[in-house]
């Protein structure tokens, strides 16, 4: 066993919670706080490009941004030619928890993870921070239940005129149909796109679009809502990749959720209106009778977690039937996309679904193979990769 | 906009004049007066400005790199930090924080161009010296400049014809000569700038000026002060820089 070793005269380290192309990440204890902290430590690479630029676009982000709903950059050092990067330590994700079958999610529950990922965001979106990485595996969960927005490798800063943005962010499932079909100037309502799947997510525990390339994740948006019209999305065809799509009529949204409230499922209709421009802003999202209505949003201390890895391994001896639960958290989060989580899961869970309330039927299809990742995908993934920690 | 200024950390890390003009210890010991501080910084604003044109990034870099680069004097010394060394890794560490990337290699390439005779440091140099400016900018990598809220200001006081806009585009350039934006609000900034515009191009904008709601001393002021540089500018010579730089034994 190693001694535990002081970095820059401040930090003991711990063990190494994941491994990114960019360098390790690692949980150490914080010898002024004595609080328990994640260090990611980002190699330069070999002395040819300096800074990495996302970790440059996350610690320049995290730096103006300070929130109970945004990951905290506590410190950043430069030690032995490496750049390290100080985060509070978070326990684990809503990926986790979404996919943990022994968590049971109450309609209260959701309300409140989807009530502290809105905070988070509609604060990024006052200080005109674009996320464009909204995701359950970026929404940390930290041991006091408090869920936090991380990962700002693919953040920009919005609100400058005439700035083209691209349209590669997100993964893809998050997508909006806007950037689907390549807009080049967007806002604020990408974020509010994803964070809906997020909700629906919560709600279905499995992700809701699973589209396997950007043309039929189009078809998975259009199937779940029907193919919008030109009144209901006037500038859709202006857009650059814009191709037409075979009409579909929307299903009845409550066939695709059956057994959530009424206002639950406004509130979805809204965060997935078509038209950017006429889509729910958060802090309109915030607004809405959902927060107000009963059941009120659980307690964030009380929200049920998924199981320790310890715990995760000791039940398995107990119940060799039982699939793997999740994987380590941090394998899992250096993994972007869930379609690569798979190859690391036992194959039993591939037949063993999360619970679901959705009824295929409606989209007429079985839910598809996890994507695979398509090269327009590679580049970004490449970038995403550096950040996760 | 504005609003965002005001929680950002450039709204919180605004410093006096007086503290902006605090020459480092070492440099003291070199002889580095007041005015000899103002001069390299000045010199090296010219030069970043000079590689920005080579390598053709956007004014922004160029405003960032500069903000970088006197943000880091309010701490560090120039005798640890050599100028020109900094000048190029704020110029370099601008380029990505500004999402306009230019290679390091070009840099360094068109850097010993520029100064055939006397360039001597290499990539590693560059990189090396990034990390330290990072440091010494204690990550705080967001910077608000005027040029957004001028556009703005000159389309609301109908000033936004395009020699107008050039003209006023061309004195908020030549503020980064100073420390004005270590020391102002940015808007504040473009206010007075168009203010001086105005009156040299003596279109009156006094009744649009007061419908602003804002001190109309402080942007007074600040003209002033960009008045007074100009004036002073034609009294900088070859050699009083080339004096400044010598007492850091370095050449300019």
């Amino acid at each position: 066993m190693e001694q535990p070793k002081k970095v820059a005269d401040r930090y003991l380290k711990q063990e190494v919670l994941g491994q990114g192309t960019y360098g390790v990440v690692f949980k150490a204890t914080d010898t002024k706080t004595g609080e328990t902290v994640a260090i990611k430590k980002i190699r330069l690479g070999k002395h040819k490009e300096g800074v990495n630029v996302t970790a440059l676009r996350e610690i320049k982000m995290l730096k103006e941004l300070k929130h109970p709903h945004i990951i905290l950059l506590i410190d950043a050092f430069p030690h032995k030619e490496n750049l390290h990067l100080v985060f509070e330590f978070m326990e684990t994700d809503l990926e986790g928890v979404i996919r943990d079958s022994n968590v049971l999610l109450s309609p209260a529950d959701i309300k409140s993870y989807l009530l502290m990922t809105l905070k988070g965001l509609a604060y990024c979106h006052e200080k005109w921070v674009l996320h464009r990485d909204m995701k359950p595996n970026n929404l940390l969960i930290g041991p006091d239940g408090q869920l936090k927005l991380a990962d700002f490798g693919l953040a920009r800063i919005f609100g400058t005129p005439d700035r083209k943005f691209t349209h590669q962010v997100f993964a893809r499932w998050y997508r909006a149909p806007e950037l689907l079909f390549g807009a080049k100037q967007y806002g604020a309502a990408v974020d509010v796109w994803a964070a809906g799947c997020v909700f629906a997510e919560l709600l279905l525990r499995r992700p809701f679009l699973q589209g396997n390339s950007d043309i039929d994740q189009l078809s998975k948006i259009f199937a779940a809502f029907g193919t919008p019209k030109a009144d209901q999305w006037p500038d859709m065809k202006k857009l650059p990749d814009y191709v037409e799509y075979q009409f579909v009529p929307a299903p009845s949204l409550r066939s695709l959720f059956p057994s959530v409230s009424e206002d639950a499922l406004d509130l979805l209709s809204k965060m997935f209106t078509y038209d950017p421009k006429a889509r729910l802003s958060v802090k309109q999202a915030l607004e809405h009778r959902y927060f107000t209505s009963a059941p009120s949003p659980t307690d964030p201390a009380r929200l049920p977690k998924p199981l320790r890895k310890q715990e995760t391994k000791a039940s398995y001896g107990k119940h060799e039937a039982i699939k793997v639960v999740s994987p380590p958290r941090k394998i899992r989060r250096v993994m972007p996309e869930r379609g690569r989580v798979d190859g690391m899961k036992s194959h039993v869970d591939k037949d063993q679904q999360a619970p679901m309330s959705l009824d295929f039927t409606v989209l007429a299809e079985r839910p598809p193979n996890r994507p695979t990742i398509t090269s327009a995908d590679r580049s970004h993934l490449k970038r995403k990769l550096d950040l996760d920690f | 906009m504005a609003a965002n200024f005001w929680e950002s950390s450039q709204y919180k890390q605004l410093l006096d004049q007086e503290e902006v003009d605090v020459v480092q210890p070492l440099d003291k010991e070199r002889g580095i007066s007041v005015e000899d501080f103002k001069l390299i910084k000045f010199h090296m604003s010219n030069h970043i400005m000079k590689l920005a044109q080579h390598i053709k990034v956007r004014q922004r870099v160029v405003a960032t790199a500069i903000t970088y680069m006197r943000r880091v004097y309010t701490k560090k010394s120039m005798v640890e930090f050599e100028p020109r060394l900094v000048a190029i890794a704020c110029l370099y560490l601008a380029s990505k924080a500004e999402e306009s990337i230019v290679q390091a290699r070009n840099l360094v390439f068109y850097s010993k161009r520029l100064y055939p005779d006397d360039y001597k440091y290499e990539l590693k140099d560059i990189l090396g010296m990034e990390m330290r400016v990072l440091e010494a900018l204690d990550y705080y990598l967001v910077v608000f400049h005027p040029y957004r809220s001028l556009s703005d200001f000159l389309q609301d006081a109908a000033l936004n014809d395009v020699n107008m806009n050039q003209f006023t585009w061309g004195i908020v350039n030549d503020t980064y000569k100073m420390d004005l934006i270590l020391v102002h609000p940015p808007y504040r900034i473009a206010l007075a700038c168009i203010y001086i515009a105005s009156v040299q191009r003596e279109k009156d904008i006094t009744a649009w000026l007061q419908d602003l709601n804002e001190d109309m001393n402080l942007v007074k002021n600040i003209a002033m002060e960009i008045l007074d540089f100009y004036e002073n500018y034609r009294t900088i010579t070859d050699e009083k820089v080339s004096s400044a730089f010598s007492k850091l034994a370095l050449k300019p």
